[in-house]
This record gives C-alpha cells, sequence and structure tokens, in this order.
C-alpha cells in the first residue's frame, strides 16, 4: 500500500517489553509492534520496533513519510533505582556540604526503629563548597571570587568526574553565581556535563532543589549518549522526522531539550499511560476521567478533568520503602499527580497478627510468582484469587501461553484462610474485596483532595488486571460509567500520539499579594516566556496554537500549604491581582467549606505552562474485526453484590462489532487482559473499539 | 478461635475505612494549618472515639504524644459535659495541661456526632497553635501564668451558635488572633469532615460502631498483649540524667512485666521544678507507651485497646506527675527522652533490638521588626540518635517525635539572619560496636536593623547521651553568642552582627568499640 500521508511513531519501552505504535496521521490507522526489551541497549529495541512497524505498514517509502517519533522512556528511572550513574560532583554554597546528608530530619515511619534513609546520589568525598552568597532577595552578600573557580576546576579535573551540579543558596531568585560557575567549568573542561539548579528546578528548599539537580547531574551524560544514539539510528533507518521525548509532565519536549534536563523524563513511562486514559475520555466525551491502572505489582490512579491530568510538583525517586512517601530522593519537577499502591495481580494475601486479612503491599514477583504458576508459590496472591472466582480463564491467560493451575490456587487460599475461618471461595473473594476497597479508598482520597466527588467521574481502565477489578473499584466509589481502551499493551504508545507538546517553567519568590512588585513579577515571567516560547518552537509546536497559563501557589501569609490559581498567561500587572484573589478564594471554600477572615494573601510560586491544545485522537485498526457473527462461551463467576457464583457469557473481545450492545453480568477476554463484569449493566462496543459499561443500566 | 460477630473481610475494609476517614481529616486540617509545628512536624492529631471517649482510629503520621492525650480529653470533656446534656453543633474546647496535651500550646477541640438522634462518636482535634500569649517558650518559665491564655473546658459551639465571648477572649490574649482562630476553625472543620465520613461509612455498611469498636479494641489488645506476654516476667529498671538546671534531672523508671501487661513506675525520678519542664500524667504515659509500642509491636494500630495492657505511675510533685500550677511548655525535653528509657531498661532482656539514648529536639525562636515588617519565627535543630546491636545511630533525625527543619532559604527569608553553616558535628556520636549518631551544628549572623528578641530550647548541653551495652556517650551540645556559651533558659538581645552557635548533641554508642 503506498501513501503521502504522515505518519507518526511512538514507542514505548517497558520492564518487559518494547510497544510501538504507528499512525497514519490523515486516517487514524494504527499498527502495532511489539519485542522483547534490551536492557543493556534500551535503543536496539527500539530500533527493531521501529522496523516491525515500517514493514508491517507496508511501504517501501514508509520511513521518509515519518513526521516524527515519539518516546517514552524509564532509563532514568532505571538509572536512580539501580545507581547505575556516571562519577558525580556537586558544588554549593560554603557552609552547606551537608546538606544532603541533613536532609529535612524527619522519619517516615514513627514506628520502625531501623529505618533506612536513601543514600545521597554524591558521597561527601565529591562536594565541593565554593565562597560565594546571595541574600534572600538575590542581592549578592559576597561576590563569587575568580580564584575559587579556577580552584574548582582543578579539584574536578583531579576527581575525574563526568557531570557537575551546581546549587548555590537562593540561586533560584538570581541564577548569575551558578551561571559562572557553570561557564568556567564548561571553558576548562568541555566533556564535563553541569547542571545547575536555577535551569533544573528554579524552586525554593536547598535539600529539594540539590537533590533534583544531583539526580539531573547524575543521569545526564547517559540520557544524552542514548539520546543521541537513538537519532543516528532513526537516520539509518531512513527517517527525516524528529525525535521527540515524553515528559513526566504529560507534555513532550525535543530530544535535545530532553538531554539537557533528563530528570523532567523520570515518570515519562506512566505518564503516557494516563494520556492514553484522557484520550479514550475525550473520545468519549467525559469530562471528568478517574484513570485506573493495574499491573503485576502496582495499581496506579489520577484524575484528569477536561482533558488535563493534574500535575504535581514534587515527586520522589528510587525510595528505599516503595511505598512509603518520604523514603525516596525528593525531586522538584512538574509530573503527573499519580496515586501509586502496592495492589496488582501479584500482590501477596496474609493474615496479621490480629487476625485479618490483609493484601499487599509485598508482592510474588514473577519468581515463585502467585501459587497458580507453578513455580513454588505457596502463599495466595490476587492473581490465584481472580482465577477460583473464575474471572481469569486458566487455559486463555495471555492467550495461551501460560497454563494457570487452579488447584494451586485453590489449595493455597484454603491455607491461608482456615485459621480465620474461611475457605478457599471466602478467601478468595475476600481477597478481592480487600484489594479492591484498597484501591477506592485510595482513589476517594485522592479525587477528594482535588475538591472533586467521585460520583462525577467515568473510570478508564487499562492494564493486564485493570479491566478485571475496575467495575468493583468504580462500584465502591460510586461511579457507575467505565471505560476500556483497546490494546492494553500498545496503551501508552496511543497516549504518546495523543500527547501535546509542553513546558514548564516556574519562580518561587514568596510575597504578600498587597505588596507584591509587579514590575519585577513582569520582567521574570516574560523571560520565562520567551526562554519557553524557544523550546516549544523547538519541540515542533506551532507557536500560534499554544495555550500559556499561568498558575499561582498561594496561600494565606502564615500557612505552609499552598492551593493552585490558574488564570490564563497574558498581562502580568496590579489588575491580575482580583482574579487571584477570588481563584484563591473560591476553591479555598471548595476544599475546607470556609475562608480565613483578616487573612492576607501570600504569593509563593509563579509557575508557566505553555502547551499545544489538547485535540483527541480517534484511532482505527489496521486489522478489521472478524465479519462472522461471534458466539459466547458460558462460565461460571462469582458476582461480590449477590455473594455467589453465576454462568455469565464470555466473549472474545476483538471478534464484537462496532455498536454491539450486550447485557452484564459478562466477561470479555483479549490476550492481554480480560474485563470482568459481575454486576448488572449495559455494555457496548463503541466505533474505535473502546468497551464502554454502564453500571445497573440492563438495555 | 471463637466465633467473631464481624468477619475478618468485613472487619478489615470496616477498619482500614476508618483509618482513612481520619487521615483525610488530618489531611485536610494540615493544608490549612497556620502553624509551622502542624505542617513541619504534623503536632496534631485527630481521632475517632465511641461515645464513651474509647479511641477506636488516629491520624497515622501524628506524633506520638497524642497518642494517649487526645481519647483522654474527650473523657474529661464527658465528665465535664455528660452525654445528655450534648446536643447536634456543639463544640468543645480547652488547652487545659492536665486534660490537655500537657501543654497549653495545644487547643484540643472534640465534637459529638450524632446518628438518628443518638450519640454515636466523637471526632477530636488537638493541634500546636501558632500563638497562646504569654512569653515566648523557654525552659525557664516558672508558672503556667505566665506562659499564656487557659482555656478551661468550655463550649466554643453551641448547638451551632458559635461562642463569640471565648472567641473574643481568645483573640485578645493572642498574638496572631487571625492565625489562632484560623486554626481552631480548622480543627472544628476537620471534625465536621470526619463526621461527614462517618456518616456515610455507617449508611453505607450498617454496621454497628460499638461493635466495629468491640472487634477493634480486642483484637489489638490481644496483639499487644501476645507481644508483652512473650517476654518474660520480670523488673527491670533505668536510670537517665538530663541537664537540669541547678542540679541534674534524673528519669529512673521501674518497669515490670508480668503476665501480658508492663507497667512502668516512675518513682525516684526528680521532683516537679519552678521550670517550664514538667510533664503531666497523661504525657508521661503517651511518650512511655509509645517506647512499649515501637519496641514490642509496631505494627498495632493505635486505640484504646493497644493500650490496655500498658499502665504508668509517678508520685505527685515529681517531674513526671506535677501539680497545678507547674509550667509545662518545655515538656518535650524530658517526655521525649521516656521511650529510650524503656528501652534501657530492656537492654539485658533485647539486647538486639533496643536503641541507645539519642537526644530529643533542640530549637531557637526569634522575634522582632525588620523592613517595616513584624517576623516571629520557630526552627528546629535535631540531634544524633543511639547506637543499636545492628547500626550505627542515626545522624540529625527527630526522635522519638518528628520535627523537620527549615531549609535555609525559608529562615532567610522570614528573619533578617544570614546562615554561616548548618553541618554534620562529624565524630560527635559516642564511639563503641557501633557508633551513636552525628549531632548538628550550626551558626547564623543576625543582620536585622533593629534588636530581636532570641530563645532558645537547647537540650543535652551539660548531660550527654549514654551508650548501652560498653557503648561510649556521645558528645554534648552547646549554645554560644560571639563566642561565649550563654544561659539557654532565658531570653535574649540580637543585634546587628551577632553570632549565634548551637551545636545538638551525639548519640550513645552501642557495645564496645
Amino acid at each position: 500500500m503506498s501513501s503521502t500521508h504522515a505518519l507518526r511513531i511512538a514507542v514505548d519501552i517497558g520492564g518487559t517489553f518494547t510497544d510501538g505504535v504507528a499512525e497514519d496521521v490523515e486516517s487514524g490507522r494504527i499498527w502495532v509492534g511489539k519485542t522483547l526489551t534490551t536492557p543493556d541497549d534500551p535503543g536496539e529495541a527500539v530500533s527493531a520496533v521501529v522496523d516491525q512497524l515500517l514493514a508491517r505498514i507496508g511501504d517501501p517509502q514508509a520511513a521518509g513519510r515519518v513526521a516524527d517519533v515519539v518516546h517514552g522512556t524509564t532509563l532514568v528511572t532505571n538509572t536512580l533505582i539501580e545507581r547505575k550513574g556516571v562519577p558525580t560532583g556537586l558544588v554549593v554554597t560554603s557552609g552547606t556540604a551537608d546538606t544532603l546528608d541533613i536532609r529535612r530530619e524527619v522519619r517516615y515511619d514513627l514506628y520502625d526503629l531501623d529505618l533506612e534513609l536513601p543514600e545521597p546520589l554524591v558521597g561527601a568525598e565529591d562536594r565541593f563548597e565554593i565562597d560565594e552568597r546571595l541574600g534572600a532577595a538575590g542581592e549578592v552578600l559576597r561576590p563569587l571570587a575568580e580564584e575559587a573557580l579556577a580552584e574548582l576546576v582543578e579539584q574536578v579535573k583531579a576527581k575525574g568526574l563526568s557531570s557537575v551540579a551546581v546549587c548555590l543558596l537562593h540561586g533560584h531568585v538570581n541564577d548569575a553565581h551558578e551561571s559562572r560557575v557553570r561557564d568556567a567549568l564548561k571553558k576548562a573542561l568541555p566533556n564535563v556535563s553541569v547542571s545547575i539548579s536555577s535551569a533544573v528546578a528554579r524552586e525554593i528548599r536547598e535539600y529539594e532543589r540539590m537533590s533534583t539537580t544531583a539526580a539531573n547531574a547524575y543521569v545526564q551524560p547517559l540520557v544524552e549518549t542514548y539520546l543521541v544514539m537513538l537519532s543516528k539510528r532513526m537516520q539509518e533507518a531512513g527517517i527525516a522526522g524528529s525525535l521527540r521525548i515524553m515528559l513526566s509532565s504529560g507534555g513532550f519536549t525535543s530530544a535535545d531539550a530532553a538531554a539537557e534536563t533528563p530528570i523532567l523524563l523520570l515518570e515519562s513511562g506512566p505518564a503516557a499511560g494516563v494520556l492514553s486514559a484522557v484520550n479514550a475520555g475525550l473520545l468519549g466525551e467525559v469530562s471528568h476521567v478517574l484513570a485506573f491502572d493495574m499491573g503485576g505489582t502496582t495499581a496506579k490512579a489520577c484524575v484528569a478533568v477536561d482533558g488535563a491530568p493534574a500535575v504535581a510538583h514534587a515527586f520522589e525517586a528510587a525510595r528505599v520503602r516503595r511505598f512509603k512517601r518520604g523514603s525516596g530522593l525528593p525531586i522538584m519537577i512538574p509530573s503527573i499527580d499519580l496515586i501509586e499502591i502496592g495492589a496488582g495481580g501479584g500482590s501477596l494475601a496474609s493474615v496479621d497478627n490480629l487476625g485479618l486479612l490483609k493484601v499487599g503491599p509485598q508482592s510474588a514477583g514473577s519468581e515463585p510468582g502467585p501459587a497458580c504458576y507453578g513455580r513454588g508459590g505457596e502463599k495466595p496472591t490476587v492473581t490465584d484469587a481472580d482465577l477460583v472466582l473464575g474471572y481469569l480463564d486458566p487455559d486463555n491467560f495471555l492467550g495461551g501461553e501460560m497454563h494457570l493451575d487452579k488447584g494451586l490456587a485453590e489449595k493455597a487460599l484454603a491455607d491461608l484462610g482456615a485459621p480465620i475461618g474461611l475457605d478457599a471461595t471466602r478467601t478468595a473473594a475476600g481477597i478481592a474485596t480487600i484489594v479492591n476497597e484498597n484501591m477506592a479508598a485510595a482513589a476517594r482520597v485522592h479525587i477528594a483532595e482535588k475538591g472533586h466527588d467521585p460520583r462525577a467521574f467515568t473510570l478508564v481502565a487499562t492494564g493486564g488486571a485493570g479491566p478485571v477489578h475496575a467495575v468493583e473499584v468504580a462500584r465502591r466509589l460510586g461511579i457507575s460509567t467505565l471505560l476500556c481502551p483497546i490494546a492494553a499493551g500498545a496503551g501508552s504508545c496511543l497516549g504518546l500520539l495523543a500527547a501535546p507538546a509542553r513546558v514548564d517553567r516556574s519562580w518561587s519568590k514568596p510575597s504578600l499579594l498587597a505588596a507584591l512588585d509587579w514590575n519585577e513579577a513582569h520582567s521574570v515571567l516574560s523571560g520565562l516566556h520567551r526562554d519557553a516560547t524557544a523550546e516549544l518552537n523547538e519541540a515542533g509546536a506551532d507557536a500560534g496554537a499554544v495555550d500559556w497559563v499561568l498558575t499561582v501557589e498561594m496561600r494565606y501569609a502564615g500557612q505552609g500549604s499552598t492551593l493552585n490559581v490558574t488564570v490564563p498567561y497574558g498581562k502580568v500587572d496590579e489588575s491580575l491581582a482580583p482574579a487571584l484573589e477570588e481563584g484563591f478564594e473560591a476553591s479555598y471554600r471548595d476544599l475546607y467549606g470556609t475562608t480565613v477572615p483578616n487573612a492576607q494573601l501570600q504569593t509563593v510560586t509563579w509557575r508557566l505552562t505553555g502547551k499545544s491544545g489538547v485535540e483527541s485522537r480517534r484511532f482505527t485498526w489496521a486489522a478489521d474485526a472478524a465479519d462472522k457473527a461471534p458466539e459466547p462461551k458460558r462460565r461460571e463467576i462469582y458476582i461480590p453484590v449477590r455473594q455467589r457464583y453465576e454462568e455469565v457469557d464470555v466473549w472474545e473481545r476483538y471478534a464484537l462489532p462496532p455498536g454491539m450492545v450486550l447485557k452484564a453480568p459478562l466477561v470479555l477476554e483479549e490476550r492481554e487482559s480480560t474485563l470482568i463484569v459481575p454486576a448488572d449493566g449495559r455494555v457496548e462496543i463503541l466505533p474505535d473499539l473502546t468497551v464502554k459499561v454502564v453500571l445497573g443500566e440492563t438495555s | 478461635m471463637t466465633r467473631n460477630a464481624i468477619d475478618p473481610v468485613t472487619l478489615e475494609i470496616l477498619w482500614t475505612r476508618l483509618v482513612s476517614a481520619v487521615d483525610e481529616a488530618a489531611a485536610a486540617y494540615v493544608r490549612t494549618s497556620f502553624s509551622t509545628l502542624v505542617r513541619e512536624a504534623n503536632d496534631f492529631a485527630v481521632v475517632l472515639t465511641d461515645a464513651k471517649g474509647r479511641s477506636l482510629a488516629q491520624s497515622s503520621m501524628s506524633i506520638p504524644s497524642f497518642i494517649g492525650t487526645l481519647p483522654a480529653t474527650v473523657k474529661h470533656f464527658l465528665k465535664r459535659f455528660p452525654a445528655e446534656t450534648l446536643k447536634p453543633g456543639d463544640v468543645l474546647i480547652t488547652n487545659d495541661p492536665w486534660r490537655g496535651t500537657g501543654h497549653i500550646h495545644d487547643i484540643s477541640i472534640a465534637m459529638p456526632i450524632f446518628r438518628h438522634g443518638e450519640l454515636v462518636a466523637f471526632a477530636a482535634v488537638t493541634s500546636h497553635m501558632p500563638d497562646i500569649g504569654g512569653q515566648l517558650r523557654n525552659s525557664g518559665i516558672r508558672e503556667i501564668f505566665e506562659e499564656g491564655l487557659q482555656i478551661p473546658m468550655l463550649k466554643l459551639v453551641a448547638g451551632g451558635e458559635p461562642n463569640e465571648a471565648v472567641v473574643e477572649f481568645i483573640r485578645q490574649n493572642v498574638r496572631v488572633p487571625e492565625q489562632t482562630m484560623g486554626d481552631v476553625w480548622g480543627e472544628v472543620s476537620a471534625c465536621r469532615m470526619l463526621e461527614a465520613r462517618l456518616g456515610e461509612l455507617l449508611e453505607e455498611s450498617r454496621v454497628d460502631l460499638d461493635e466495629l469498636g468491640h472487634e477493634i479494641r480486642t483484637r489489638s489488645e490481644a496483639a499487644m498483649r501476645a507481644a508483652i506476654g512473650a517476654l518474660p516476667d520480670g523488673e527491670y529498671r533505668y536510670r537517665l540524667e538530663h541537664d537540669g538546671f541547678e542540679e541534674r534531672i534524673v528519669i529512673q523508671n521501674h518497669v515490670t512485666i508480668k503476665g501480658d501487661s508492663v507497667h512502668i513506675d516512675y518513682t525516684g525520678s526528680s521532683p516537679q521544678l519552678p521550670r517550664s519542664v514538667n510533664v503531666v500524667p497523661i504525657y508521661t504515659f503517651s511518650y512511655t507507651a509509645f517506647g512499649v509500642k515501637a519496641l514490642l509491636s509496631p505494627d498495632t494500630p493505635n486505640n484504646e485497646g493497644s493500650f490496655l495492657p500498658v499502665s504508668t505511675s509517678a508520685p505527685e510533685g515529681t517531674i513526671l506527675n506535677p501539680s497545678y500550677p507547674a509550667a509545662s511548655g518545655a515538656r518535650g525535653m524530658i517526655g521525649h527522652l521516656l521511650p529510650v528509657a524503656f528501652m534501657g531498661a530492656l537492654a539485658d532482656l533485647l539486647p538486639e533490638k533496643v536503641q541507645a539514648p539519642g537526644s530529643a529536639n533542640s530549637s531557637f525562636t526569634i522575634s522582632g521588626k525588620h523592613a517595616g515588617r513584624r517576623y516571629a519565627s520557630v526552627n528546629f535543630l535535631n540531634a544524633g540518635q543511639g547506637a543499636t546491636a545492628k547500626r550505627h545511630g542515626q545522624s540529625t533525625l527527630s526522635f522519638p517525635a518528628n520535627l523537620g527543619n527549615t531549609p535555609i532559604e525559608v529562615m532567610e527569608s522570614e528573619a533578617p539572619i544570614s546562615v554561616l553553616y548548618r553541618k554534620v558535628r562529624r565524630g560527635s556520636g559516642g564511639k563503641g560496636r557501633f557508633n551513636g549518631g552525628d549531632g548538628l551544628s550550626f551558626a547564623f549572623e543576625f543582620c536585622g536593623e533593629e534588636p530581636a528578641t532570641v530563645s532558645f530550647l537547647m537540650t543535652r548541653i551539660k548531660a550527654a547521651s549514654p551508650g548501652l551495652h560498653g557503648g561510649a556517650p556521645g558528645e554534648i551540645g552547646a549554645l554560644t553568642l560571639n563566642g561565649e556559651p550563654i544561659d539557654p533558659a532565658r531570653h535574649w538581645q540580637l543585634k546587628a552582627g551577632d553570632k549565634v552557635v548551637m551545636e545538638t548533641a551525639g548519640g550513645g554508642g552501642f557495645g564496645e568499640a
């Protein structure tokens, strides 16, 4: 087949598989590719998938038609977790060399006497104090001495460091000293990469900013090499289009910008998954989306209103205790606000010292894995419970590649339940109920913290175990509508294709709103806007179609937490004050039911975001659904509301034509997952093969 | 196993939801709070009790001092305002140290929750206020009258109508009325949120709260008793010294493990002092109970049941059971030593688990006027903690409270000071097979136009944190002004160019080096 339509390609590197999707921009038609991830050289799998896709398109000219390749990667996360970064140095203001050791002096678990804390990425021997000092308003208290710079260059050279982070006190207000340190190092040591805090995370709080800058420096040379290699591979494949990289914030940027500040890619993979769910929501004309993903070890959820996923600005990497907030390295970057809990197919069930049934956060992993894998696991997992409840077909797991042993699952469940008086079925139902409630509880709090009512949301389910549990999670939240988009494996790639180009810039300067220096705000924000526009242009966004918004973090003077007030970015002067005040009071009242009389308003951090307009993308499968009329199988599944097994229809999902309407309870099977609707409801196949479930409705 | 009224799956779910409801109210409260101690240090708690004031669930990240105090406060409220006199829309308030949390800086609020006209529960919140009037907190204060406004047990809101007299009295007596009252109304909002969440839960599950409470209490109690019962019966003692003033303060415990319960008596500890370091009985109990739980059964949830097997006593008129009008604003200095004192007593019984003593936090409060603006800022400094049989002590970490530091950049934005350094005092932990954690060394120069008032809480600047099983004691801390040691138990004036150095102590080592 030959065409002149432009193509876009998305590639996502996961733990096991590297997935790829190609899209014909004009028709929305897509092709899917997949190969095993190559951890030693991830670019190899990327190339392989791109080759696969080009071959599947079947046009010898396909490579030349590719306008861009959008890419999400776990390279940054993995490098931090495995501590495989480059030898990195850290330059700080005199008197602050121990900041990474001192941290914030708090414990993340009150009762754990053997608390483990994350080791800093830069050891004490590779930190250099430099004689200079800025004040809180950015004024120079002690100038930076030239001799100090010369000495620093010698030290960095002598230590043989490949990368250096620079984080000076109040560098977020005035970047002059940091820039001079960078220039001096770059000039004398052109092969050493330099990250300065004012460019990586321009925010107040030296420990968190230093930690973020150090992490950026630690991964920078690796990511840069990787991206350069990848660009080369694309060129060799005949692709002229540019390489774009997915950011944690849910936008993409150019490969060059990504190589400069790679820490912004930290959560690139999960962000793509959320965008895929958001896109499904937009197509379903849904304004409030709860993206719900459940895999082997974790479940993730994120709210998105009007196509915009919630974004948070504080994140943690490489936690010592995976599900303990505060046990990782703080990273201040804009990142899609995902909640993550230890609930997946592999989560282990146990009975605690109070005689209660518990599920997770520990996971059986893939070795030994769930009891039903027959690899020696004796403790029951969520997957074992799902099998016994009829939610999984022992002969059709992963498309039949793996047989599940129901007898082993039953034995493990019975053994666990016996001491607390539960048989295998009741233990299985208990595990499913508890894991569903754990996920619903986390989502309930997350939604409440954003000031929303869960009943207004549509749940979009992805991930291997997501569709198995989604209906029960939704029911617990009072959500009645669910969407289940196609192809869980390629889902993140669809998210990459739907992502907008995006840049974020921030500036921290606490000030009373009434006493704000509007001239300064105007001049700083204009500078950030210029800089951000340049980056967006580089990323290929159409400058005229960019939405600019200004988000101001505000609070009552004296409070510690802030609320975000978002206004369109335009004139920055006194005329903005009433909008900020009204915006703050309205959301304060929404969240806390009241405002504080006589209190003064304070602005803390200004965030400028530019992104290309949000549009929904409708994809069409290359392989059309079969023509023959589908026939259901029948099997018994457990219906929680009625606390008994019932025989229901089991359909092969991709045999169902668009427009078909079915009555639940039922099961829809596909290779990567199984959609279980264990309650009364109406199930409809939408034009793009997304499955829509409306609970309670029966026709 | 006996047959339970609620099956283990339903119980797990309802229990998790109760804790989650309390945590949600707590998170909302932190976000609206004006107090540094609340947001940097979680110095507050939210609790849900049954109609009798028995604790059912408590906010997970709250500091240990409130484990025992807040449910006790609800019971005191019930004595003053018996159940039959309470109405929907009532909100009760107090900051009485003996019935509250041990010092007047925390205001406790309780709200009765009704269902179908019947009292079923209480939502309660206690929180460290931005200000309560009186002197800036320091350890030299002699009587409660100097510490600030005392709020007896009153109705802040009666049947939905705010009691304006109470509000006006509070406003008139504190330095920052908007912020203090802002936090009080924030506490009330948190109670209302908890009321709403509990209502939804009871409506959806149709569970009887008393039945649920019974399960929660009995199972927690059984788990704690099992942990204590696993230890042999016996009597154990430990003596720990603290700086004191004219003479050292002594904490002497006497731990009796008998069957499945433990009693800790403090006879032999120092008499009550005319200083603000006195610890009221409920605070003595709370920090002792924290030590018992952390050492023996860290995973058992906090509620009335888990602490029934633990009891404490101290003779009246002593530092751990003082009489009115004792001052108690700096109670943490002594109270924070009770968990390690408990571990010290059990050092021979559980040598693999106990932690050697370390030091509580220090702090400084600075206030004045600069560039036409009033400022007041509180900053914490932590110290070295003790080593164990398995690891070195943690350096510059808060224990057993959880008080974070303030970033230098924030400190310098709030007050006219310039920080010269904040560094680890390498080698200040006591030597041993495992060394104690290191303390902190912190220096700043004052650079304000007008002189400022500064007060300090310094701890372990005379008596070192001892080691365990042959480990050496850590180094003591120090406080100097322009190079001269100064007494932290009073106020000081700072003028431009003055230089303050604060050093916190190292933790005790474990085992012979």
